[in-house]
C-alpha cells in the first residue's frame, strides 16, 4: 500500500489533473507539492513557449501558485503572457 | 507630443499561402505602418507552425511578427486592415514597452545592488565583510 501511495504522488506533482482534486478530498492531504527556487526573468515573452510550458501541466490549465511556489506577482505575469500565447494558438486551451 | 509606443504584433495566415504571398503582404503592412507615422523595428517571418488548437479547421499556420514603434494610430490603422483580409486567420497586438521598461528597471535595480556589495568587499579591507561574502 505505502509503495502505491509514493506513486500516486509522483504522478500528482508531474501530471497535477484539478480535476482529481475533488474525488481526493476523502483520503489525507498530501503536501510536499510545492516546487522551490522557479526562477522567473524580469522579463516574461508571450512568445516563449518552452518556459511557459513549464507552468501549463498536461491538461493545459495554469498551475496554480501553490504548486508553482512563485510569487504572487509573477504568477500574474506567467498567467497573462499564458493567455495571450493561447489567443495565438501558441499553446492549447484543453488537451483531452 | 506624440508618445512613442512599442507593439508586438504577430498575425497567423492560412496555410495555402504561398512564402511569396506572404513576403508581398508583409511588405504592404510595412507600407501601411510606415504611411500612418510609425516605424518597423524588427519582421520577423517564424514560418509554418503547428497550431495549438484549429483555427477555421486548419491545423497549420504562417506566424509573423513585428515590432512596431509609433503612436497607436498605426496599429488602429493596421488591424482595422487585417480585420478585413482572408488570407490573415488571426492577429494580436500587444504593448510592451511598459513591461520591458519595468524589466529593465529590476535588471538595473539588482545589478546596482551587486556592483555597490562588490565595491563594499574591495574597497574595505575588513576581513569580516569577505568572511560574509564567502560563506554567501
Amino acid at each position: 500500500m505505502e509503495t502505491k501511495d509514493k506513486v500516486d504522488t509522483v504522478d500528482e506533482v508531474k501530471n497535477i489533473d484539478l480535476g482529481e482534486e475533488l474525488k481526493a478530498e476523502r483520503m489525507p492531504r498530501r503536501y510536499q507539492r510545492r516546487r522551490q527556487g522557479q526562477f522567473v526573468p524580469d522579463y516574461i515573452d508571450w512568445k516563449d513557449v518552452d518556459f511557459l510550458k513549464r507552468f501549463v501541466p498536461e491538461r493545459a490549465k495554469i498551475m496554480p501558485r501553490r504548486i508553482s511556489g512563485i510569487s504572487a506577482k509573477d504568477q500574474r505575469r506567467i498567467a497573462q503572457a499564458i493567455k495571450r500565447a493561447r489567443a495565438m494558438a501558441l499553446l492549447p486551451f484543453v488537451t483531452d | 507630443m506624440a508618445i512613442k509606443r512599442t507593439y508586438e504584433v504577430m498575425y497567423i495566415g492560412t496555410p495555402e499561402t504561398s512564402d511569396d504571398d506572404i513576403t508581398i503582404l508583409n511588405e504592404a503592412i510595412e507600407k501601411i505602418v510606415t504611411d500612418e507615422g510609425g516605424s518597423i523595428v524588427k519582421t520577423e517571418v517564424m514560418g509554418r507552425r503547428k497550431l495549438a488548437y484549429p483555427i477555421q479547421k486548419k491545423t497549420e499556420g504562417h506566424y509573423t511578427l513585428f515590432e512596431i514603434e509609433g503612436s497607436g494610430q498605426e496599429i488602429a490603422e493596421l488591424e482595422r486592415r487585417m480585420r478585413v483580409n482572408d488570407t490573415i486567420m488571426r492577429y494580436m497586438t500587444v504593448r510592451v514597452d511598459e513591461e520591458r521598461k519595468t524589466a529593465e528597471k529590476h535588471r538595473a535595480k539588482r545589478e546596482d545592488r551587486q556592483t555597490r556589495r562588490k565595491g563594499f568587499n574591495g574597497g574595505n579591507e575588513s576581513r569580516e565583510t569577505m568572511a560574509i561574502d564567502d560563506a554567501q
